[in-house]
């Protein structure tokens, strides 16, 4: 792992574990339901304070807790247009099947690539560490990944351009 | 008449709302003097930083660290302070500091280096410094002053 990514990924890692807090909480407005108080903002008392992580200007988390769920924002390295278009199918896809991944939201907030919604359901039912062990693989794949594709795409084209070039070098 | 009249919030015009300035105790200061106690404190740290002793010139930039609405220009004056004096420091000797600090302080640059992080490429501010730093305070302070900097409402 390179020299700047560890402390960035420890401080994610440090910060979420202290999001990570969360307790059964019902709506205050609305009698008899049970939001998570993050995305409908009615009580400004149960919100606090959002929290970023940023390892450069293209590379930032956003962590926003509340009483009963956390919102975290990953806004994924892109160098160049290549990795721009790669991120935006990469994270479209995943976001398309978000239910297969249980806390990851279906829109991105904005100024973000992907966006994760832990609710205190989840903290019941999944153990804390694996969920943060979860979004610090998950960090680390993604840019992993993206990379992986860039160069195969990069490949692939040099391949395609070399054979459609053949025909007319005879 | 209004048109979107389901779309007013009637629940602001409530006699028990909570106000924003409700949530915390306000600063007694008057703004004048928050900034030009942080005009004093700046300089007071630059010759700390002159005489090496970077403990005592972040113990005097986060006593009393200004918070709260309309004091931005005194916030921006102690968060660049805050920051000249994280860049100078070795990054073998920031644990000794860190743990040298009281709680209090702790906690308060706890809240800076968030603040900082919000914002990367303002001033002179590196996200790799911030997060040497951030590690070392956790490591000595634990996750409690993540959580108090997350609950406190005064927002340096």
């Amino acid at each position: 792992m390179s020299n700047t990514l560890r402390p960035y990924l420890a401080a994610v890692r440090s910060t979420l574990t202290a999001a990570l807090t969360l307790e059964d909480f019902a709506s205050q407005v609305v009698e008899r339901h049970n939001k998570p108080e993050v995305e409908v903002a009615q009580s400004k008392e149960v919100l606090l304070n959002p929290l970023t992580i940023s390892r450069n200007e293209n590379e930032r988390v956003l962590i926003e807790p509340s009483v009963n769920s956390i919102r975290l924002s990953i806004r994924i390295k892109q160098a160049d247009e290549i990795e721009q278009q790669l991120c935006h199918k990469f994270t479209r896809f995943m976001m398309q099947r978000a239910e297969s991944f249980v806390v990851l939201r279906r829109k991105p907030v904005k100024g973000y690539d992907i966006s994760f919604l832990i609710t205190n359901n989840h903290t019941d039912s999944m153990l804390k560490h694996k969920i943060v062990d979860f979004i610090i693989q998950f960090m680390e794949e993604v840019d992993k990944e993206i990379s992986e594709m860039k160069l195969s795409l990069n490949a692939r084209a040099r391949v395609v351009a070399e054979s459609y070039l053949a025909a007319f070098n005879s | 008449m209004e048109v979107n009249f389901r779309k007013i919030d009637i629940d602001q015009y409530d006699e028990d709302v909570l106000l924003e300035s409700e949530l915390y105790e306000p600063d007694p200061r008057d703004p004048a003097q928050v900034i030009s106690d942080a005009k004093q404190k700046a300089a007071t740290v630059r010759t700390s930083l002159a005489q090496g002793d970077i403990a005592g010139a972040l113990s005097i930039v986060l006593e009393d660290a200004p918070y709260g609405p309309n004091v931005e220009e005194a916030k921006n004056l102690t968060l660049q302070t805050l920051v000249s004096i994280l860049n100078s420091t070795k990054a073998t000797e920031i644990s000794g500091i860190v743990k040298s600090l009281s709680p209090d302080t702790q906690d308060t640059l706890m809240k800076y280096l968030y603040k900082g992080m919000a914002m990367p490429g303002w001033g002179d501010v590196s996200g790799s410094v911030l997060l040497g730093w951030h590690e070392k305070l956790t490591e000595a302070a634990g996750t409690g002053c993540i959580v108090r900097a997350m609950t406190d409402r005064r927002l340096v």
